[in-house]
This record gives C-alpha cells, structure tokens and sequence, in this order.
C-alpha cells in the first residue's frame, strides 16, 4: 500500500496532469437549469483536462463504470465529479476512483446542484457560468490533490444507550443480542420511558405496558446490559470507534438487596406528586416510580426526604426495611466508561399548555392533557382505570377532545406532532369501550391517519358514534356551579358559531425536544432541526445516523413518532452501531495537521489553539509534532503559525489558494467568496439548495472542515485580488464540531476588521455569519443582504482598497 | 378616487400561513351575537375569491375590533391589520356604516368625536373649568392634506 | 412626575366625573398634570378603520403636542391609549410613514421625533413608588366584591400595548387593575370570560342590538360570581355598562342592578373623598346605598 502510494505521488506530479471532468444532469435536477455540455466543452479546455465528458446520472452504475474505464483507458490521475454536493456521493465517486486504482483523495468535486442549479432554477445563463467557475475551482483544486492513505484505529466492542425508553431498550437489546456489552444510561429510576405511562397503544389497542414490561425485565437480566439508573452523562470525549464517557450515577440510598417489598414505603412521612402519575396522585419520598419498575428496587428521592445535607432527621424507612437495605450514607459516582458506539434515545417532552390561557388549563380542573388521561384511564393509575373529572369523582357523560394544542403553532410549535390524532382517536374508542354512552366530541383542525392500520380506526371511531367537529374552539368558560366546560368555536363545515357544554375536556398535546436536549448536542457535538429535535446525517439515507461518526439517533429524540416507528428506528441504529463494532477497526479520513520540523520555531502558538491537545513539544526538541491519532482535522492551528511550518492535510493553503485564486480570475469585484464549514455552514448552504431558496449567483463557496482553518491570509489574499466581499461562516458558538475552535475564527476575523478599519475599507465587505445546518434560510439570507451591500460599491472603490492594502503590506515587509 | 392597496398595509403571504384552524372565529365576540363573516372565512375568501370580494360585503364591518383574533391565532397572523385595510378599501367603495361615517364627519368638522348641551354646566357640576376649543382649522387642514375627503365628505 | 394629561372625548364630554375624580387623585399622588390643546386621538374603532392616514396623522399631531412640552402622554381611556401607543410606536419605527406624516404636520409647525412614551393612568398608578403614596394616602378600606373589566384596547395586540411583557405563548393577560385595588381594601374577583369585549365598539358602529347582547352575556358572567361593583378604566366600556344595564332592565326583569366605577372614582373614595366629589352622583346606576351600607360615602 505504502509502495502504491509513492508510486502514485511520482506519476501524479504536477507535470503529468491528466485529469477527468465528469458534469452530471443529474436528470433535470442540474440539466434543467445548467447547460451541461457547455460546462463539459468548458472543463475540456481547461489545463490539465484530458476528458470531460457530461451524462445523465453520474452516479448511477454506467456513470461509474465510465469514471472507471477512463481512468484506466486514459490513464487518469485526477478525477473531477460536478453534480450534487460532496457530503452525499463523495464516497460514492471515492469508491469508484480506489476501485480503478486511483486514490480516492485524488477526486475532487463541484457542488452544482445544491450550491448551484436548486438555487439560481430560474437564471439559466447565470447558473451555467457558474457552474463552469466551479469546475475552474475543482480542476484547479484537483491539480494540487495528493494521495493519501488513511490510517485505521481500531473500535470498543463496547456500546452506549443513552435515555431508556422503548426506543433505547430496544436499541440495547438489539446490540446485546448481537453480543456486544451495553451500557443502559437511564436518567429516572426505573427504564419504561413514556410508553410505559400510556394506557393502550394504536392502532392495535394493545396494552402498552402488557408489551413493553417483557422487554424492560430482559434488559435487567440481560447478561450483556448494564443498566445504570440514576444516571446522566456529564463528559464525553474521544472520537468514533473510541469514546470515553463520565457518567454521573446518583446515589439510590437503597442497596441492591432490596426486594421492593414496600414496607420502608409505608413509613415515609413525607408526601410529594407522583411524576409517574402525571401529578394526578401522590408518591412518598420514598418510593418505587411505577409497579413495573426495572430494576424492581425502591429509591429516596434527597429533594423530598427530610434528611437533606448528610443529616439523618427521620429514619423511619430504615427501621421499617428487614434487610437493611437503606444506606443514607450512599454517594453519587463518577463512573468513566469506553464505548466504541453511543445510540441516542433521550425521548421527548410533552406540551404544557398552561400559557394558552383561553382553554383554563391549570385553572379548570376539568380540563386535563391526553397524558393525564391515559393515567387516568389506566386500571394501575390513580383512578384504579375508572374514568372520572378532577373536579367532583363523577364519570363524565360529555366528554370532549381539543386537536392540536400546543402543535402546529408559532405560539408553541411549529410542527404536527404525529402521533396526537390517533391517540385521541384510540382514546375516544377507550371510552367507548367501557362506557358505550359516552358522549365523545373530537375538536380538529385536519385528522391525519396516515399509518398502517390508521384510516381502519378512524373509521371504527365514527361508526361508534364519536363525533368530528372542524374547528377547534377559541376558548373554554367554566360553568361555576357545575364545573361543567362550555367550548366555544366555529365549525368550519357548516360555517356556524358553537357552543358545547361538556363534563369534560381533553387537551390533545403535542410532544417536543426535552428541555435539556442542548446539553447532549454539545456533549455529542450534535446538530439540532430547526423545531429543536437532534438532526440525521441525512434526511432519506442516513436517517439515523449523526454528524458525529459512530453517534446514532433512536425514537422521538429524532423528530416526533410513535412506538412502532421509534422501535424500528432502534433496532436500525442498533444495526448501524452493530456494524462499526462486528468491524472492529474504522478508517479516520486523512485530514489530519502535519508540521515541518524545518521551518517550525517551536514557539508553541499552534499547540495553545489545539481544541485536541493533540500537538506536543517543546523548545528543547526544536519543533513540534501532531499526534495524529488525537488530531480531528479542523485545521485551527494552520493560520495560527507565523513561519507557515503546518499545513492540513487535503485541505492545504495551495490547494484553497488556488481556489481563491480561480474564484477570481473573472469579475472579482462582483464576486461573493463564501468560506463554509463542512458540519454546519456548508450543509446549511447544501439545505439552502434542498430548499429551493433562491439567492444571488455571484457566491463562491469555499468548504473547510472547521471555520478554525479559515486562514486570514486568504481573506487578505481575497482582497488583494479585488473581491467584492468575503464571508467567513460557521457553526453557532458553541455548537462548533472541534470543541469551540470556532472562538478563533470570531478572534481572527475581529482582528482583521481592525486592520480594515485602519485603512479605511468597508468593514461591511467582510462578514462572520453563524449559520447551521438547518439554516437554509438564513444562509440565503446573509448572501443577499451581502449581494445588496455589494451592489452599493464601485469597482472603482474596490480596486482603490486593494491598492491600499497591498501598500501596507509592503510597508509592514520594509519593516526590519 | 383611487383604490387601496391592501397589500401595502399586510403582506400578501401571511394568508398563506392560515389552515383554517378557526380558534379566531371561535374566540370572535361578534360572531356569537351577529352575522359576522368572522377572520376566518374573511381570510379564506381573501384566498379563495379576491379580497375585492370581500370589501363588498357589508358584514365586513361587524366586529367589535377587541383584537382577540389575532392574541388566538396560533400562526401570528396580524390579522386586524388585514381587517383595517379591508376595511380602508372598503370605505373607499362607499362600503361603510351609516354610524361611522356620521362619526368621521363629526369628528373632522369639530375635531372631537361628540357633542353634548350644556357642557359648560355639567363640567361646573365637578368643579371643572370649562373645556378649552378644539383646534378645529388646523383638524380640518390635516384632513385634507391626508385625503380624508376622498372616502367621506366633510 | 408630571404628564401632559389626554383626556380624548368621552371623558371631559360625557362623563367628567371621571376627569375630577382622577385629578384628585392625582393631585394628592403628586403627579403633575398639563393640558395641552389635544384633539380627538382619534379612535381605533372608528377613524382607524376608515381612513388609516388621517388617524396616524391625527394621532401624530397629539403625541407632537407632548413631544413640544416634553412630557409623557398620559391618558383615561383604553381607545386613546391604543391609538396613541400603537401610532407612537409605529411612527417611531416606520421611517417612510414618519416622513409622511411629517410632512403634513410641518404647516402647522410640528415634527414627530418620537421622544416620549404613551401611557394610560392605570400604569401610572401601578408604579412602585406611587402604590407607596397610595397605601400612605388611603384612610378606609373598600370591602366590596368588585370585578375589574380591562377594555380591549387597553392591553391588545400585545405587540403594541405591552411589547416587553409577552410570555412565549403571547396572550398578554393584564393584573394591574386587580392588584392596585386590592391595595385599598378591595376583594378582586375573577369571572368568566373576564377579557370579553363590552360590545361598545359594535354597538357603535354596526348593531345596537348584537352590543348590548355582548354587555348582557358579560354581566351574567359577573352576576353569577355575586360581584357587587364593576372597576373600568375607559369610558366606552363605562357606557357599555352603565347605560347598558338601564336599556337591558327595559326588556328583562332584572331589577339589581350593578354599579360601574371609573378606577379613579375607587381610589378617591379609599383617600377619603365623598360619593360627589369623585362624580359618582351622576352615573346611571346608583352606588350611593351601597357605599353607604359600608360607611363610605
């Protein structure tokens, strides 16, 4: 392999060009906006080319095969691919290219789909010239691509589930039955999550905690599980295949001998709302969270119980427990664990809706949430199964569901929470069940009953006689001596004004992003959706996958859904995890930094910007040097040496320089240079063009792996050469994929405003944008308002800057 | 007389936002006392058959302006802006209470939008001093120059 | 403190019992009022309808008034705090209708700048200093059941009235009224559908009929919590009920009627001041027994 290589770093030198342009239609994706053969005829005069060639779908099985027998009929040492956006097929086209014999570091690609086609569908010639200024950018690029091996590390059998619900017990059974070691990370007392405190389950009418308790007492006695209650994740580190994860595992102040037997329960004076319950009836503070708990072992809740601070006020659990099992004295840990895989199946939240003040939740004790209701339904809540209002113990003769609350909304969210219509639709068939005389009113905006089995249910409600109203009320009045609820509204149908009296009213809520969710994204570098909820690497292919190599999404943490597709969601990031462990070794891209000992100092400046701690020595060694198992490839320490000793691997100052460079070589004053960070920024760009959000043709966009690895030298050098203005972007602070590396970009972008201050240019024409992945918009957004700023200078102004910055440069080099 | 342009004063794609969810007909005053067409199916008829449908009718003008509509739209629709132009458009097209514009030529002929008999007295009953006039020449100047004339006649 | 005192129409016209009541008040709050040559605000329910520029431009005119005396704009009534709030705000952000309007307003010698706040008296009153002058200032209590009724346009669109208050779902929901009379011995009491429009405004405008119907279904909403007085702070809303009930006791056999207080009446009464000094002399329904009954008159 080494050989291979060496032989290839000799027949690719810059002398021996022989490069292959490949400009895909990609149907009428691109072809119906860019004139690709104009693009390819292009490509074939360009220096280097000698095969440019366009075709329908480059990516099918002909467009690789024709990749494959031109590198070995023309003998092809460079391969240039424009279509879509290299986060989608470059590994595709990398394949291809190794699979010819070419190293796959030797493709390059030209993103004229996404950046290009989807996003200017309504400016032919504009999109065309660019595309061709793309190809520019890629062949010159291309020309300056050296082969690479990468190196492989070797992956912990070992996984993680973080969050226990169905979602995270199923994922952990999966790779337990696969006979991987799993670590269960609950943060409550016991596993069961959400479908453990819902009554029956649709479309089926299955009793949900019938199904789930078989599987919960698997994972407790799952030789290859262990299951850490109590537990929440505080620090992760390390990188696909190898992570180190600090789990803080609360104190229990129970033993593991307990047989959950109640006695020390019975003793506890001190009474609090039942969680488990919906706060519908209360718990004691000590307790065991629900009859199916697993692990079956009672808990002492410190917040509740008297003895807070170490001091034993009441002990009354410990004289009533036999064996002995209460230990006040227990602490939190730390545990510090290794995994190779992490499954993410923290769940959801559910609404509240108290903020929505006209429908009295909160103030009329009738009106009460589906969750409260499946509690209230349910033959182990605190009704014992009987169906009665908060208000007065009676049945409800009346009752009345309300669609959408708290979902498709600004005032809440935005998004249809998926799963409430066939909830409220199994709920009404519940009731009449039992109570066939019920009568039952369903307030809704659209029913959506789009599953397997969903239409036949809605069906069976309305023939039992549930009644559909289209239109949701606008507000609810409590009737003072009743308490019964009078719904006002309009039915949309029949276009007329109601008003129902009802015994009771059932709030439909939706599901939303735990709280707390933001703490996991950043402990996992993960990026959310705009509606908050964690995002997939790729909406259709990659649905449970992460950006984060190795970390997999599972249930609802994901976007809103119900129990089936949460399970199956589990068992396909189970499967993914599985892979990467029956594997047993990844491959890391080789991006990675490289000093050269010659020229470095050994003054230490690129070693403090190192978000890895992953450059070492020292003065008496006379340079420093990458660890390159540790480094990640942001690239931040490159613009940070003076004697220019580091460059980036694949991604190094001539191979963007001449992108730059190339981007300019027509028209720089009108030109738009766009530097994007490959995890955010890019892919919001990339999503811009999904979108179909159209924004001005004159942008350039330059992909880094990090903002970190944006080099002001570039910016100066964008500027020489008379670009009309530059943007620097990346992830949000904090949300950065190389540990906040993006605080350099901000403090070096900062510094070069001063410096543009100083002589007078339009700060302006340089702009720092945080833009994520899922920010489409706003990266259209920031392109126009930069296109409009633009379109307010002259040429003439522009050449006068460049003027001034070269004469300071030359000033600051006579400088001794 | 010219027409108005309602898109000038709510932006056309804010009906796009609405799914007819009718929680502002539900929560509207008027609609339970008078045969008001309410925002939703105002809205709806915007989209479905012209705003200049709409300003025609003269039920466009029941509604009590409380503003509850909008406080319950759950897309943030401004939708009393919309009523206003509707309504502006309206008034233009000689479409407007008998009432109101009673009241607008009250107003632009004394510059307050009532009278009484014996001010003078009643306010001495309080312990008030008489009531200062009303800037009446400069109401009036401003009127004209804001074109009040082309919807109502003072 | 001192404001420019607006008083609109209604108040200094129909009822300036309320007028007297409130300088009172004020006067013993130390809160300095001047009165400027201010025209009709004009209405939101009305002109704002009709013909938007003539009201921005009438409504630009008052707040200039203030502007010139460089006092905040103090108002009684919760349609002259809508238009003045909401044309402030507007005119202070929308620079081509600033432009507009000033260009009208310049014959006359005024220029909107936008220097000065608008706010109506209930706000005053809810200042922390000025609860402390009140609780020093009140000699009795008031022991009654009274329902406080807001007035639409005193608190909506939020967007305008109260920009700064919004909780994320946005339905601004006022207290102040409850809170401040409760400070004088007061009993607020809740009710159903306590932020239903009175039906002045439809009455006005469209239908007699379908506004009283509103101001019908109100106060059965208070009859049925035993409320024994009504607290507003505009004068529509007022009349709504006040005048109200007397045409609804023609039709129905409802012989108990419900006293309407202007806020200020209130809290003249709880500083010491008679039944006629705060003007309550001339409502419609009759407080005076009531008073008297609890030895406040």
């Amino acid at each position: 392999m080494k050989d291979d290589i060496n032989k290839q770093r000799k027949d690719t030198g810059p002398g021996s060009l022989r490069i292959g342009v490949y400009v895909c239609h990609c149907g009428k994706n691109i072809g119906g906006t860019v004139r690709c053969e104009e693009v390819a005829e292009h490509a074939e005069g360009l220096p280097g080319v000698v095969v440019a060639k366009d075709s329908l779908y480059t990516c099918s099985e002909p467009g690789q095969e024709q990749i494959k027998s031109d590198i070995r009929e023309h003998n092809l040492n460079r391969v240039v691919v424009a279509s879509c956006t290299p986060r989608l097929h470059e590994p595709t086209f990398r394949a291809a290219c190794q699979s010819a014999g070419l190293n796959p570091y030797l493709l390059e690609m030209a993103n004229i789909r996404e950046h290009c086609s989807w996003v200017h569908l309504h400016e032919k010639d504009a999109a065309t010239e660019k595309a061709k200024e793309l190809v520019e950018m890629a062949v010159g690029r291309a020309a300056r691509l050296t082969p690479q091996i990468e190196l492989t590390v070797p992956v912990t059998r070992k996984a993680m589930v973080i969050g226990g619900g169905v979602a995270g017990i199923q994922a952990a059974l999966d790779m337990a039955d696969a006979g991987y070691k799993v670590y269960l990370v609950e943060r409550s007392g016991s596993i069961g999550g959400r479908m453990a405190q819902i009554d029956k389950t649709f479309p089926t009418m299955d009793c949900s905690i019938c199904i789930l308790a078989p599987k919960m007492s698997e994972v407790g006695r799952h030789p290859n599980i262990e299951l850490l209650t109590l537990s929440e994740i505080q620090e992760v580190s390390g990188h696909i295949g190898n992570f180190r994860v600090k789990v803080l595992k609360r104190a229990r102040y129970v033993t593991d001998e307990c047989t959950s037997c109640g006695d020390c329960i019975e003793a506890c004076p001190q009474l609090t709302p039942d969680e488990f319950e919906a706060g519908l009836s209360i718990r004691r503070a000590i307790y065991i969270p629900f009859a199916q708990a697993v692990p079956s072992k009672v808990l002492i809740d410190m917040d509740k119980c008297l003895n807070t601070q170490g001091i034993v006020a009441c002990d009354r659990c410990f004289q009533a427990c036999e064996h002995k099992c209460i230990d006040f004295a227990d602490r939190d840990k730390v545990l510090d664990l290794e995994v190779g895989t992490i499954v993410v199946s923290t769940g959801v939240d559910v609404y509240d809706p108290t903020p929505l003040t006209e429908l009295g939740y909160g103030k009329f004790p009738n009106v009460i949430t589906t969750l409260e209701f499946e509690r209230l339904i349910n033959a182990g809540g605190p009704s014992g199964g009987e169906l009665i209002r908060p208000s007065d113990r009676k049945r409800p003769r009346k009752v009345a569901f309300l669609q959408c609350i708290g979902s498709r909304s600004k005032r809440s969210n935005p998004y249809c929470s998926n799963v409430c219509c066939m909830n409220t639709i199994k709920d009404s068939l519940l009731i009449k069940e039992h109570w066939p005389e019920t009568e039952i009113f369903v307030f809704y905006i659209d029913i959506r009953a789009f599953g397997k089995g969903f239409e036949d249910l809605f069906m069976r409600a309305r023939r039992e006689g549930v009644t559909f109203i289209r239109g949701v009320p606008g507000e609810i009045i409590e009737d003072i001596d009743t308490d019964n609820l009078t719904l006002l509204g309009e039915n949309t149908l029949l276009g007329t004004h109601y008003r129902y009296s009802m015994d009771m009213v059932i709030l439909s809520v939706g599901i939303r992003p735990r709280e707390d969710s933001h703490v996991l994204q950043r402990l996992l570098n993960l990026s959310t959706d705009t509606d908050g909820f964690y995002m997939e690497a790729h909406p259709k292919l990659r649905p449970v996958d992460t950006t984060t190599g190795g970390v997999f999404l599972a249930g609802a943490a994901e976007g809103a859904k119900d129990i089936k597709d949460s399970v199956t969601q589990a068992s396909a990031a189970a499967s993914r995890a599985n892979i990467l462990m029956s594997r047993g070794e990844v491959t890391i891209p080789a991006i990675t930094a490289k000093i050269d000992p010659d020229k470095c100092t050994a003054c230490g400046v690129c070693a403090a910007v190192c978000p890895y701690h992953a450059i070492e020595g020292d003065k008496e060694l006379g340079h420093y040097r990458v660890i390159e198992a540790a480094c990640q490839g942001c690239g931040t320490c490159v613009p940070e040496c003076r004697f220019g000793a580091i460059d980036q691997t694949h991604f190094t100052e001539e191979q963007i320089v001449s992108q730059i460079d190339l981007a300019l070589s027509h028209e720089p004053q009108n030109k738009i240079i766009a530097f994007a960070c490959n995890w955010c920024s890019y892919a919001g760009a990339d999503f811009a063009g999904v979108s179909r959000i159209q924004y001005p043709a004159n942008v350039r966009i330059i992909r880094t792996m990090c903002s970190g690895r944006v080099s002001p030298k570039w910016i100066e050098r964008a500027f020489l050469k008379e670009v009309g203005a530059v943007l620097v972007s990346g992830c949000h602070p904090a949300d950065c994929h190389y540990n906040n590396a993006n605080r350099q970009t901000a403090r070096r972008v900062e510094r070069f405003w001063r410096r543009m201050e100083k002589l007078a240019i339009n700060k302006e024409r340089l702009r720092l944008a945080w833009v994520s992945a899922a920010e489409g918009a706003q990266f259209a957004h920031v392109i126009k308002e930069m296109e409009e700023g633009l379109r307010k200078l002259s040429p003439e102004k522009i050449r006068r800057d460049a003027e001034r910055l070269k004469e300071s440069l030359k000033k600051k080099s006579n400088q001794p | 007389m010219t027409t108005l342009r309602i898109w000038k004063f709510f932006s056309r794609e804010d009906l796009y936002e609405c799914y007819q969810c009718a929680r502002c007909t539900g929560s509207c005053p008027a609609m339970e006392v008078a045969p008001a067409i309410g925002p939703r199916e105002t809205i709806l008829r915007c989209l479905n058959l012209g705003h200049q449908q709409v300003v025609e009718d003269e039920r466009l003008w029941l509604c009590c302006t409380c503003h509850v509509c909008e406080d319950r739209c759950p897309q943030k629709i401004p939708i009393t802006d919309l009523l206003v132009a509707l309504r502006n458009s309206a008034a233009r097209r000689g479409n407007i209470p008998d009432r109101l514009s009673m009241a607008i030529e009250l107003l632009a002929k004394t510059g307050r939008s009532m009278i009484v008999h014996q001010l003078d007295e009643m306010r001495a009953h309080h312990g008030l001093a008489p009531l200062g006039p009303a800037p009446v020449e400069e109401i009036r100047d401003i009127l004209e120059k804001t074109k009040l004339d082309e919807v109502v006649e003072f | 403190m001192e404001y420019a005192l607006y008083l609109g129409c209604a108040i200094p016209i129909k009822y300036p019992g309320f007028e007297a009541a409130t300088r009172l008040v004020c006067e013993r709050l130390g809160i300095g009022l001047v009165d400027l040559p201010f025209s009709c605000c004009p209405p939101p329910s009305s002109m704002k309808l009709v013909h938007y520029d003539s009201w921005l431009a009438l409504a630009a005119r008052n707040l200039c008034l203030a502007e010139e005396a460089g006092l905040d704009l103090l108002t009684l009534c919760s349609g002259c705090v809508n238009t003045l709030k909401e044309a402030n705000a507007i005119l202070k952000r929308n620079d081509s209708r600033r432009r507009k309007v000033n260009r009208i307003l310049e014959d006359h010698n005024h220029h909107f700048n936008g220097t000065i706040e608008v706010t109506h008296i209930l706000d005053v009153l809810y200042q922390d200093s000025v609860v402390e002058k009140i609780i020093k200032e009140s000699v009795r209590e008031i022991p009654l059941r009274v329902a406080s009724h807001y007035g639409c346009h005193y608190f909506r669109p939020p967007k305008y009235m109260y920009p700064t208050e919004l909780s994320p779902a946005e339905s601004y929901v006022p207290v102040q009224m409850d809170h401040l009379l409760s400070l004088v011995g007061v009993e607020p009491t809740e009710y159903s559908r306590k932020f239903l429009c009175c039906g002045y405004p439809l009455g006005s405008n469209m239908d007699q009929e379908a506004g009283y119907e509103l101001t019908r279904q109100k106060l059965s909403y208070l009859r049925e919590r035993h409320v024994q007085a009504l607290s507003v702070i505009c004068p529509s809303c007022f009349e709504q009920f006040d005048m109200g009930q007397v045409i609804l006791a023609r039709r129905s056999k409802e012989k108990h009627k419900l006293p309407v207080f202007y806020l200020t009446q209130l809290i003249g009464l709880a500083m010491g001041m008679s039944h006629k000094e705060v003007g309550l002399d001339v409502h419609r329904v009759k407080s005076k027994k009531l008073l008297e009954g609890r030895n406040i008159a």
